[in-house]
């Protein structure tokens, strides 16, 4: 870490000064807005399922939901929690309310967001950063959300039209985001590309219950990182 | 099975889809209004902001049409409606075909099979609908108190934050690439293609100073990846 000059800091705090009101006015906006979107949409979810029951009279009964309901917490359920947490510190406050919102968190927004931030130079983090990432977020959430109504609402009719070739060359779309991706960050810092690839190998091979190793890989690169940052400091100084 | 089809796709749900549909879209405007009004005062230009949305907009095709590809399973079991608000909102094609087989479980039938009625649509559709909740409801609760947590760390070290962050997105791509790769001979490919092309062209890119091939750079990995690991396939 280097030690900031007397001059540095003063510029830091009046940039802080002259920013904060506004990006307090972002973040309030944000939350408002956020947590509205959500509850608009946690309301809406119940309505399916209560119409299937006590409109149209299918209902199974409270048993049945009850152990499907289960069945799905013992599935997934721990990553209602862990998800938000884990991609908070690269979704920033917005950008999680967008990304948990509209899905396909890994495979779309992260790297939408990434690309964004990298095309104005922005570092991972910074108020820039927030504002390009959550841009990139919302637009990708648009996109998608426009393919995805164009693929239901022709009957898959659009899908026909990919040549089979590109289908077959989309089944390793997963691979290539996220090796794209990690090629972007690893650019930057290569060090530490390499670092979170072995521990990200490691976990990956490691007797741990599958759904949290992502958490824990994410925990660990950030710990060593942290230390390796924290020892480079000790020797610069 | 036909008539749990013809009910997952009658009036009615196709209306609870469009009001969801409708959400993320006010949702995704909105964002894109506030933080489009922020950016001049954090020192983003104008031509960043449409920089950074036109660079959005490019790396959200591949990743998209990779969504359509496998939402058709989905469509085949749960109709279009349904599709639309569970993919259209938080959850994924693995994601919610697991959910709509633990349903399905839940009320004694396979999906899928000649048993499988209105009742255990239901109960499938319980399971999803509430089950993607869990998400929506600790997001909604708690991104407001993650913020709070990030503003003392970045208080304390502003630099701090930035390091998080980097760190944290290579532990998850690190993870998630590792994942893919172990799968097989192609997926590595694709994964150590769109790494290394990613890598040069935004090398080149930032050498030569071109803005749009920068903004481009994902989408132009993706293609060369999938090409390349499509024609191991072939060999």
């Amino acid at each position: 870490m280097t030690v900031p000059t007397k001059a540095g800091v003063t510029e830091a705090n009046i940039e802080i000064k002259q920013t904060t009101m506004s990006m307090q006015g972002f973040h309030a906006k944000s939350d408002f807005w956020g947590q509205t979107t959500l509850w608009m949409l946690i309301v809406m979810s119940f309505v399916p399922p209560i119409y299937f029951s006590f409109i149209l009279g299918y209902h199974p009964g409270w048993g049945a939901i009850a152990g499907g309901l289960i069945g799905y917490a013992a599935f997934i359920g721990i990553m209602w929690f862990l998800e938000p947490i884990t991609y908070y510190p690269v979704l920033g406050k917005s950008g999680t309310y967008i990304a948990f919102l509209t899905g396909n968190i890994a495979n779309m927004c992260l790297p939408c967001s990434a690309a964004a931030q990298e095309s104005i130079g922005a570092e991972p983090g910074t108020k820039k950063a927030e504002v390009a990432g959550t841009l990139g977020i919302a637009v990708a959430s648009l996109t998608n959300i426009v393919i995805i109504i164009a693929v239901v609402l022709s009957g898959s009719y659009i899908l026909t039209i990919i040549p089979q070739s590109v289908q077959n060359a989309l089944q390793f779309i997963l691979p290539a985001i996220y090796g794209g991706v990690l090629g972007q960050f690893a650019l930057k810092k290569p060090l530490y590309g390499l670092v979170a690839f072995v521990i990200g190998m490691a976990v990956l091979f490691a007797p741990i219950f599958s759904l949290i190793k992502i958490v824990l890989c994410v925990a660990i690169t950030i710990a060593v990182v942290l230390f390796i940052e924290k020892s480079k400091g000790g020797a610069s100084d | 099975m036909e008539e749990v089809l013809r009910f997952a796709n009658s009036a009615p749900v196709w209306i609870f889809a469009s009001i969801v549909v409708a959400i993320v879209i006010f949702q995704a405007l909105i964002f894109i209004r506030i933080a489009s009004r922020t950016a001049p005062n954090i020192g983003m230009t104008k031509e960043e902001t449409k920089r950074a949305l036109r660079t959005g907009f490019i790396s959200s095709l591949g990743p998209s049409f990779g969504i359509a590809v496998v939402i058709i399973s989905l469509i085949a079991v749960l109709g279009g409606p349904f599709t639309l608000m569970r993919i259209g909102i938080i959850g994924s094609a693995a994601t919610e075909l697991t959910a709509a087989g633990i349903g399905a479980n839940a009320y004694g039938v396979e999906l899928n099979s000649p048993d499988f009625g209105l009742a255990a649509f239901t109960t499938v559709v319980w399971t999803m609908c509430l089950g993607g909740t869990g998400w929506l409801i600790f997001t909604a609760l708690a991104t407001k108190s993650l913020g709070k947590v990030e503003k003392k760390i970045v208080s304390k070290n502003a630099k701090m934050m930035t390091i998080v962050s980097t760190a944290a997105m290579l532990g998850a791509f690190a993870y998630l690439a590792s994942q893919q790769m172990v799968k097989g001979y192609s997926e590595t490919v694709a994964a150590i293609a769109a790494g290394v092309s990613m890598m040069l062209i935004l090398t080149f890119a930032k050498k030569r100073e071109i803005r749009w091939l920068q903004e481009w750079a994902l989408g132009i990995s993706l293609v060369i990846a999938l090409t390349i690991s499509y024609l191991t396939t072939l060999i």
